[in-house]
């Protein structure tokens, strides 16, 4: 709709604007403008200043030079006040929610902030009426009842529930940083029709995010980031995936190859799932071979999870038998697990990966440490040894004294998997091994996987990504309502074949 | 998306870590800044012995600073049991009674037949308690406070059951001995207490256990899925809390000669304050053995302060509670900074 013609009036720009942390120059001199009914897309391997921007243009941060002003507001961003009278909404990669409130109450969270009131008298706005209904139905959320906990939804839902207040809250500039990242793709629809609605309402929307088929599929223009700079600003219909993927990387690109699956004939399968009911997951069966890949594919709440969970003991079995090598094993905790050398990679980083207060030494050491012992006292020099030797196998930006909690999503990943594989696994569980990792990382991530198939290990990787599951595995389980109800081969399938036999539509 | 070079993400990913980083240049200069910034509380010690030593003649003399260290001993090693708990991410309120119990327990059984068992008998309470709460937290999985609270309230009632309201005076001549021996000079409670800090400091830093500590403080979840076993971890810390508790009980009832049914009453305070004077996070994870041996003496001077310029004993309690939320304010002032440019 903005081709033709006159452009559209220009909402948000800024103007030499820089960032600089102490010792990081995180932005450097961006000027761009933001257009009434428009999508800008923001791209950029991590740690290219997208991120930064959207702090920058939803006042979370001021800038250090340059300014950024919104039209119809009288002075330039610099505070959270003034992107909110500016009318700047700003939705998080991890979605804003509260999970002790109710769905309802969630829908007007931004109200609560809102004239900053503090009187205690104020009534709460009712959170069950038309509106609130409107909005949640819009987001694709209408079966919810506004009553339920929003701590029970499924992630993909809760990023939906925070999209939903971009219904009820006025804004002029709507920035989706990474928003879609913890979305798959059934929700994708929602966004693309929530985008649909915004444009036709001429809010100036920032996407940011670096999964292509969702950039081109979304926006009217792509701005390109690279360390800190605008490298180029480009007409989404007069480009193509690989020029904006060289614009991000910078030079010349390589391609994956996939090693093949040395089986050994013969041999008991390194891991047997017989039966298995646990979670959502119904009387589950299947095996996988030492030195083979398998890709567990599903939506959300498929039970993907569940299954990968029970059995690597971080989740309860319900029924069904678990076996290695040919012997039945039970393992009801993650040490218990430990011990059959069954590890797992978890989904929620954040939550459950590494510690928050650990250096990277300390995290690497959370698994083996008890081998580094005598009488239950650490022998600094094997750890220390150990960990140096861990870092530089996975290639951890950081020291073992960093702090994990300030490393990039890709490098608190490694460190996460390192400290797994430190323990020397036969079976390796990876719950969504590249959630929320940029793409050099994410590479990375595919090459150890690789590396520990041709080192015989077995692993199961589950994932949602349908691109993801082709290129890395060598067979693909699809899960559909929690049971299994087929299996792909990479070679022959195509992602569209693997998303239908999620979705149900025809068996594959 | 799926063809890419290494270089490039991996240089993507270096300056991602500066943004989080607080900085980037000299790391000994951020070292030695970070350095100072935990070292607060020495400096709050060090104005406040400069100004105990000028507003009283009385305090550098021997005698006060002996007393000083008498007083502070037991408190300080409560408080070192309140950090183990308070690292391990809980809290414990009872520490005071169950101190109580300890002391009035083996003053009452043993104190006219051996020391040894009396020393014995204190520690056991103390860890039988400690094991209880551990047990309520760790397999039951319900909130340290309100299990400590219920804790403080048992323990204190057994202590005036047992004592019928009147103090158990051991007839043990050598029970005291304990309580009021000087080593070269110095009194032998202040010796076992930085002989205690020194043990604790090395389990925490140096051993699995301690490692263990402070993972599950810090993250309980993460450990749990890292096969960190958090139930016994969390057991283990509430009984050796108790174990300290309960020799502090021991140490109480041979520098006073007597066990009183108030012995204990409100040390939870001091500790707690001690703990989060010296740094410590009340959400666990953070915090240092010596930044709890030097709230502990701040609290100490303070008090003995108090004593020295004749301050009413009703005024007494006022002045450390708000010394502890002027303390506590100074100590989160630099901390939220961090967070911020973090």
């Amino acid at each position: 709709m903005i081709e033709n013609g006159e452009p559209p009036p220009v909402v948000f720009s800024a103007r030499g604007v820089s960032k600089s942390y102490p010792g990081v120059q995180a932005l450097t001199d961006l000027d761009l403008d933001g257009h009434a009914g428009e999508v800008l897309a923001i791209c950029g391997a991590n740690g290219a200043g997208k991120s930064t921007f959207a702090r920058l243009l939803a006042g979370q941060e001021a800038p250090s030079r340059g300014e950024i002003r919104v039209a119809g507001h009288p002075r330039p961003v610099t505070g959270p006040a003034d992107a909110d009278r500016a009318g700047i909404l700003l939705m998080h990669q991890e979605p804003l929610v509260i999970d002790d409130l109710t769905v309802g109450e969630n829908v007007w969270l931004y109200r609560l902030r809102a004239g900053r009131d503090i009187r205690p008298w104020s009534r709460a706005r009712r959170y069950d009426d038309e509106e609130t209904l409107g909005a949640l139905r819009k987001v694709g959320l209408g079966e919810v009842p506004v009553d339920r906990p929003a701590g029970t939804l499924a992630p993909g839902q809760r990023q939906m529930l925070a999209l939903s207040r971009t219904k009820v809250t006025p804004h002029r500039v709507l920035i989706l940083d990474e928003t879609t990242a913890s979305t798959t793709e059934e929700h994708f629809k929602e966004v693309t029709e929530m985008v649909a609605a915004e444009r036709a309402a001429g809010t100036a929307i920032v996407f940011v995010s670096h999964r292509m088929p969702e950039v081109f599929a979304l926006s009217d223009r792509i701005a390109v980031f690279r360390n800190g700079r605008l490298v180029g600003v480009l007409r989404t219909a007069e480009t193509d995936p690989e020029q904006v993927t060289t614009m991000m990387i910078g030079d010349a690109v390589r391609a994956l190859q996939r090693p093949p699956a040395h089986t050994a004939a013969g041999r008991a399968p390194a891991l047997a799932v017989q039966g298995l009911h646990a979670g959502s997951a119904t009387d589950i069966s299947f095996e996988v071979r030492a030195g083979e890949v398998v890709g567990l594919y599903g939506l959300v709440g498929s039970g993907r999870s569940s299954v990968a969970r029970s059995i690597s003991g971080q989740q309860p079995l319900h029924r069904g038998t678990v076996q290695m090598h040919g012997r039945d094993v039970r393992m009801r905790t993650p040490s218990g697990a430990l011990r059959n050398r069954v590890v797992y990679l978890t989904e929620d980083r954040r939550k459950e990966g590494f510690v928050d207060d650990f250096t990277n030494g300390e995290n690497l050491s959370l698994v083996t440490l008890s081998r580094d012992t005598r009488w239950g006292v650490i022998r600094r020099g094997l750890e220390r040894a150990r960990v140096a030797e861990l870092i530089k196998r996975f290639q951890v930006n950081g020291t073992p004294e960093t702090m994990t909690s300030t490393l990039s999503g890709g490098n608190q990943q490694k460190v996460c998997l390192a400290k797994w594989l430190a323990a020397d696994p036969d079976v390796i569980v990876l719950d969504e091994p590249t959630k929320g990792i940029d793409v050099g990382a994410r590479l990375n991530i595919y090459e150890i996987i690789h590396d520990l198939s041709r080192q015989d290990k077995a692993l199961l990787v589950v994932t949602s990504e349908a691109e993801e599951a082709l290129l890395l595995c060598h067979r693909v389980l699809v899960l559909r309502d929690g049971r299994l109800v087929g299996e792909v081969d990479p070679d022959t399938a195509t992602t569209e074949d693997l998303i239908r036999a999620a979705l149900g539509g025809e068996a594959a | 998306m799926t063809a890419v070079t290494k270089e490039s993400g991996d240089k993507a990913d270096k300056a991602d870590n500066a943004t989080g980083a607080a900085g980037a240049p000299p790391p000994w200069a951020d070292r030695g800044r970070a350095w100072l910034r935990q070292q607060y509380p020495l400096l709050i010690l060090a104005a406040l012995l400069i100004f105990a030593s000028a507003m009283s003649d009385a305090f550098l003399s021997t005698r006060n600073l002996e007393n000083v260290v008498l007083q502070m001993s037991v408190v300080g090693i409560v408080a070192l049991a309140q950090f183990i708990v308070v690292l391990s991410g809980g809290i414990d309120i009872s520490v005071g009674s169950v101190l109580g119990l300890a002391c009035v327990l083996s003053a009452g059984l043993f104190g006219d037949t051996s020391v040894a068992l009396a020393v014995l008998a204190a520690m056991v309470v103390g860890a039988a308690l400690g094991a209880v709460n551990g047990f309520l937290v760790a397999f039951r999985g319900l909130e340290p406070f309100i299990v400590t609270l219920g804790m403080l309230a048992l323990a204190r009632g057994l202590v005036y059951a047992y004592t019928e309201g009147i103090p158990v005076r051991p007839s043990d001549p050598s029970f005291t001995t304990v309580g009021t021996a000087t080593v070269a000079g110095i009194p032998l409670l202040g010796v076992i207490w930085i002989a205690a800090a020194v043990a604790v400091a090395f389990v925490l830093r140096r051993t699995v256990f301690g490692r263990r500590v402070r993972a599950v403080g810090s993250k309980q979840q993460a450990a749990h899925a890292s096969g960190v076993p958090v139930r016994g971890t969390l057991l283990m810390v509430y009984t050796l809390a108790g174990l300290l508790v309960g020799l502090g009980g021991f140490l109480l009832a041979s520098r006073v000669g007597a066990a009183t049914p108030t012995a204990g009453n409100l040390y939870e305070l001091d500790a707690i304050a001690a703990v989060v004077i010296g740094g410590a996070s009340l959400r666990g994870g953070r915090g240092r053995v010596f930044g709890v041996v030097v709230g502990t003496t701040i609290f100490g001077v303070i008090t003995n302060l108090l004593v020295l310029l004749n301050v009413s004993t009703f005024l007494q309690d006022a002045f450390r509670g708000g010394l502890i939320l002027v303390a506590i304010t100074l100590a989160t002032l630099g901390r939220r900074q961090d967070r911020v440019s973090g």
